[in-house]
């Protein structure tokens, strides 16, 4: 008795001496980063998870006996057929490639017109951060008293020049959607301006030299040095934006709620709707997971393009 | 190398100006409207300069005792999310950046994946399943579904901080006879106080404009600033006076920061597209 109760305990301590071992080597670090994916597991992993498990189902909160229907890929394939949706996406990609094609081109500008080390200009630079820091839903309001029929300062100046906006930009159809993309605009460019200001820095000299013994005007520089050099810079911006730019919400609440009609209802704003105003938890579900996948492709080329930069 | 001719620079310092007030215009309609009376603030032609100075639309937000149940909200929730976030985010930083397991190493990308998940995503499902916990409303479930995101963030951000600091102190402590533990909390942990501050901030302002997470988790009790910016709004028409002297509130965290610390903020909101 006395004995194997001895030889469990040396087990034990055999094993103790281990895991103090392990923690003093290798074990520690994974230690500190246990609580961490646990947390991870538990509130991020596991509802992707329930996500992908209620898409499958027919399930609305709306109905009083709360039935599940197990559905299969209906709720996937229902989306790729449904009218309303492949509109919600033209209206997403019109967004996402309106802001991000101004915002490269605004922001590529903004670095070139600002990047003096002059003190007047880091003054400037650093307030033109202020947007990008802003709650989006207070963006939303403030652009959407500006755009007031009534009393909103752009509808005056437009007037002032003798265009007419009906009842404001926000609620005229073909007016919808520029205004929003601009806000986004005003939000957004300045971060681009940042890396686009990070690229230009870290350009070598020597073919500037080069190009200049050569007697190349300043144009010819931009167009066949600096454009072709920056290359690396310009794909890291596209993709970052373009992923945030899938994800816009706030402002479109703020300012039309989707409207008017559908012309600025995004996938995300439809999403919400399906889920939170109709309650068609397993479609939203089914919906939310599609946009999961694109974005997920996006980040992964993404990283791949950031890692491949610093090698 | 090029010299720019008079005409030009004429023209670059127009543009400059055009660029200021593109920007700034907004925010300081903002401002001036929160100072404004209603008869000012809807004149047609609009008064950028010229209006009667008030201070009512603050008196009236501030004597609405709902605004400061919104801000006490919005403060506890900013606040718990980076309190969290923090306590798990920087030792897993600090792990990743220091192991040699190049399955740790990797897992920085999975943290990065993480933060890019869209919202919604996590919306739905989050939402049934606060639902069946009776978490609907509490601060807790707001709380640890920013924490996702945000500690998502510190790891991503301390990874490269602590990478950046030498490890030979850290060694010499291994040698004494630290543990890891120790030579993390003695001697990495206080010479990071700044990457750490500068994460706190981030994180914080990412919690402070959260807007979707808390329309969906929070009940009329616990509605944070943003939420209560909207409600203003519905109830007899709209005030904007009052709309703007909350939304000043609402942005004042992050002016603060974007004037002072926008360095840090930079290299956290380019999520690694520049070294700041």
């Amino acid at each position: 008795m006395i004995t194997t109760s001895k030889q469990t305990l040396s087990r034990r301590q055999r094993w103790v001496g281990q895991m103090r071992r392990f923690l003093r080597g290798e074990g520690a670090y994974l230690a500190m980063l246990a609580p961490l994916l646990v947390f991870v597991a538990f509130i991020a992993l596991y509802p992707l998870f329930f996500s992908f498990r209620i898409s499958l189902f027919k399930y609305r909160l709306t109905d009083p006996n709360q039935t599940q229907t197990f559905l299969g890929l209906d709720n996937y394939s229902r989306a790729f057929a449904d009218p309303v949706v492949l509109q919600s996406l033209r209206v997403t990609l019109t967004y996402v490639a309106g802001t991000v094609f101004f915002e490269i081109l605004l922001g590529l500008a903004l670095a070139l017109l600002l990047s003096s080390e002059m003190r007047l200009m880091r003054t400037i630079r650093a307030s033109l951060l202020i947007p990008m820091a802003l709650p989006p839903l207070v963006v939303g309001l403030v652009w959407k008293s500006l755009y007031n029929a009534d009393f909103g300062v752009i509808p005056f100046y437009l007037k002032e020049v003798g265009v007419n906006v009906g009842r404001g930009p926000l609620a005229e159809l073909s007016w919808a959607m520029p205004a929003v993309i601009l806000i986004d605009i005003w939000q957004w460019t300045p971060l681009l301006m940042v890396i686009f200001l990070a690229g230009l820095k870290s350009l070598p000299v020597e073919p500037y030299e080069a190009a200049y013994v050569d007697g190349a005007t300043r144009w010819q520089n931009f167009l066949f040095i600096t454009l072709p050099l920056l290359r690396p810079t310009l794909l890291v911006a596209l993709l970052l934006r373009t992923m945030q730019s899938f994800k816009v919400f706030d402002t479109i609440y703020a300012t039309t709620a989707g409207g008017p009609g559908s012309v600025t209802t995004v996938l995300n704003f439809h999403i919400y709707t399906v889920g939170m105003t109709f309650f068609d938890m397993g479609y939203a579900a089914a919906l939310a997971n599609i946009l999961l996948v694109v974005i997920a492709i996006l980040s992964i080329l993404y990283i791949m393009v950031l890692e491949r930069q610093q090698l | 190398m090029h010299k720019k001719s008079r005409f030009e620079r004429l023209l670059l310092t127009v543009l400059v100006i055009l660029t200021v007030f593109f920007f700034m215009a907004p925010i300081y309609w903002l401002l001036v409207t929160a100072f404004k009376y209603g008869r000012d603030a809807f004149a047609i032609p609009p008064r950028w300069l010229f209006f009667d100075f008030t201070l009512r639309n603050f008196q009236e937000v501030l004597s609405n005792t709902q605004t400061g149940r919104f801000l006490l909200n919005s403060i506890i929730v900013s606040f718990g999310a980076t309190a969290l976030s923090l306590l798990l985010g920087v030792p897993a930083g600090y792990a990743i950046a220091r192991s040699g397991s190049r399955l740790l190493n990797l897992s920085s990308y999975f943290f990065l994946l993480l933060l890019m998940v869209p919202p919604v995503a996590m919306l739905i499902p989050f939402y049934l399943i606060m639902r069946d916990l009776h978490l609907l409303g509490s601060y807790i479930s707001l709380i640890i579904l920013d924490t996702v995101f945000d500690a998502a963030f510190v790891v991503w951000m301390m990874r490269s901080y602590f990478a950046d600091v030498p490890k030979e102190m850290e060694e010499a402590s291994l040698v004494d006879g630290a543990s890891h533990f120790g030579a993390f909390w003695r001697v990495a942990l206080p010479l990071s106080v700044p990457g750490i501050v500068a994460a706190a901030i981030y994180v914080f302002i990412f919690s402070w404009n959260d807007f979707l997470f808390a329309l969906m988790l929070t009940s009329p009790r616990t509605k944070t600033i943003p939420l209560g910016i909207l409600a203003s709004f519905s109830a007899v028409g709209v005030n904007w006076g009052k709309m703007a002297a909350m939304s000043l509130f609402a942005i004042l965290p992050a002016l603060i920061i974007s004037l002072f610390l926008n360095r840090y903020f930079i290299r956290g909101i380019t999520m690694g597209a520049t070294k700041g």
